[in-house]
């Protein structure tokens, strides 16, 4: 019963991580902002989900997996985050340079 | 404990709707990728949630698949930009 | 509440799919069908194909991406419009006036795509429940050397279609040799690239992706995965390191590369022609060797559908 309750604030504090990342995604003015709104947000909710999982399944393996599956996702969103970063800001540069 | 997976597993999904949204609104390429990016960790989400609804671990390799590859479309447009400008300098 | 899920799945792919034919831009047909690939894989899983799923994850994320990314710089008229800030005006496409006898063709013709379709589901629901072939199938497993149904029906009870199949891939590649014209794979030129994080996150993922495919190959014995789904993960090594500047395929000599493209067929249809000397049926393995069989044959498919797909990718972009 005890483990089921924290299953449940798991995921939920995990979705409402994923509501964040999207409602930064759609409100945010502009790239960089959306940037750092979405891969923040969205990696702590995939870490969250995957722990509730973990604890849900119960299983050492799984968990392992899991785990895995989370460092993969920090790793990924990273880069990610810092690649579209760099590829705008090299246009920006770019655009503001010929622009004189 | 099943009701609960299935309301996370649909409020992602409506995640994922919603990120539609600055998906067809854009403006850039990179704000689309961004949107995908969404739909990408958010797939992941549902999948692991769906793992453990529907007690089926293998749910897990296809998690991981979508986990390896979902860097390559990034460095895919990054790189993409770079032979562009090489062709018209 | 299953059907809440199900029915949300079943109206995203249709609506996804809708959208994907009729943006009026083309990044958004595309990052639309990145979108349409996802909840396609999520539909695969609730439908039970998670081997399905995994190639369809593989494919469309990975393969179908960056070939899609890479057509979307080719087909945008300037280099700015392919990251704009400013939207474009959308092509107006002639969507609007119509009489009414344009439409009677398009309503007759969706009013038989619905018969069609109810025809199917009609067809689907009599078929008895574990008939057909499948009873069948699950009493011959044990003899396959597989312990997964799928990895049994594709590499034993009908393997002469995946051989088939891994030929159409390789069709598929003379065929895009064929239309490309006499060009050369250039040779390694291009320095690797200078941005440290791009640099690391390849060298990161690249030994990931060959461990995670040589582990979908393996598994493919008793559960979901198998070579095809290995192929796509070993492919996108090469393509991750072609876009890195790493040039692997174009640095090997042209002979090694047809030698690695052919091998994965070229064995498939030698073992099927020696046990047919052997037992006079083409494809039929001794149940004592079937699992080592598959595995060898397995993983020579994968490897040569991986460089394959490189190639694909290699001639495509160069």
């Amino acid at each position: 019963m005890i483990k089921e309750v924290f299953v449940v604030i798991l995921l939920a504090v995990g979705c409402f991580f994923f509501l964040a990342g999207t409602l930064g995604l759609l409100r945010f003015p502009n790239l960089y902002a959306r940037l750092h709104a979405l891969t923040n947000a969205d990696n702590l909710g995939v870490g969250f989900i995957a722990a509730g999982m973990a604890l849900y399944i119960g299983s050492p393996w799984t968990a392992v997996k899991l785990f895995f599956i989370w460092i993969l996702t920090l790793l990924s969103g990273a880069t990610t985050s810092y690649l579209i970063a760099r590829f705008r800001k090299e246009h920006d540069d770019s655009a503001n340079g010929n622009g004189k | 404990m099943d009701h609960v997976f299935v309301i996370v597993i649909i409020f992602l999904l409506l995640n994922i709707c919603m990120g539609l949204i600055r998906l067809w609104r854009g403006p850039s390429v990179a704000d689309r990728l961004l949107a995908t990016q969404l739909f990408g960790t958010a797939g992941m989400a549902v999948l692991t949630v769906m793992a453990g609804y529907s007690e089926d671990l293998t749910l897990l390799n296809v998690v991981i698949t979508f986990n390896v590859l979902s860097i390559i479309l990034v460095i895919c447009m990054v790189q993409v930009r770079k032979k562009k400008k090489k062709e018209t300098p | 509440m299953e059907l809440l899920t199900d029915g949300l799945l079943a109206l995203l792919t249709a609506y996804l799919a809708f959208r994907c034919m009729l943006a009026p831009k083309l990044s958004k047909t595309v990052f639309t069908f990145f979108a349409f690939g996802l909840i396609l894989a999520l539909m695969w899983i609730r439908l039970g194909a998670v081997d399905v799923a995994i190639a369809e994850a593989a494919i469309a994320s990975g393969f179908m991406g960056v070939l899609l990314l890479d057509s979307l710089r080719d087909f945008s008229p300037s280099y700015s419009e392919f990251e704009d800030n400013i939207e474009q005006p959308p092509n107006q496409v002639a969507f609007a006036k119509r009489s009414l006898s344009q439409w009677v063709p398009a309503i007759a013709s969706g009013a038989g795509l619905l018969l069609f379709l109810f025809i199917a589901l009609q067809a689907v629901r009599e078929v008895p429940a574990g008939g057909g072939l499948a009873a069948f199938a699950e009493a011959k497993l044990p003899e396959s050397g597989a312990e997964h149904p799928v990895t049994a029906v594709l590499l034993n009870f009908r393997a002469y279609d995946t051989l088939l199949e891994v030929a159409v891939i390789l069709m598929g590649l003379l065929a895009i040799f064929a239309a490309g014209g006499i060009r050369q794979f250039r040779k390694p030129s291009l320095p690797p690239a200078k941005d440290p994080v791009l640099r690391k996150a390849i060298l990161i993922f690249t030994p990931l992706l060959f461990l995670f495919g040589a582990f979908l190959l393996y598994i493919g014995k008793s559960g979901p995965g198998g070579a095809f789904q290995a192929a796509v993960l070993w492919g996108a090594i090469g393509i991750l390191l072609h876009l890195g500047g790493w040039r692997i395929f174009n640095a090997l000599s042209r002979r090694m590369r047809r030698i690695i493209i052919i091998a994965g067929p070229l064995f498939f249809l030698l073992t099927g022609f020696a046990l047919m000397a052997r037992s006079g049926t083409f494809l039929a393995y001794p149940p004592a060797f079937a699992g080592f069989l598959i595995l060898i044959i397995e993983t020579l498919a994968a490897v040569s559908i991986a460089a394959a797909l490189t190639a694909i990718y290699a001639f495509l972009t160069d």
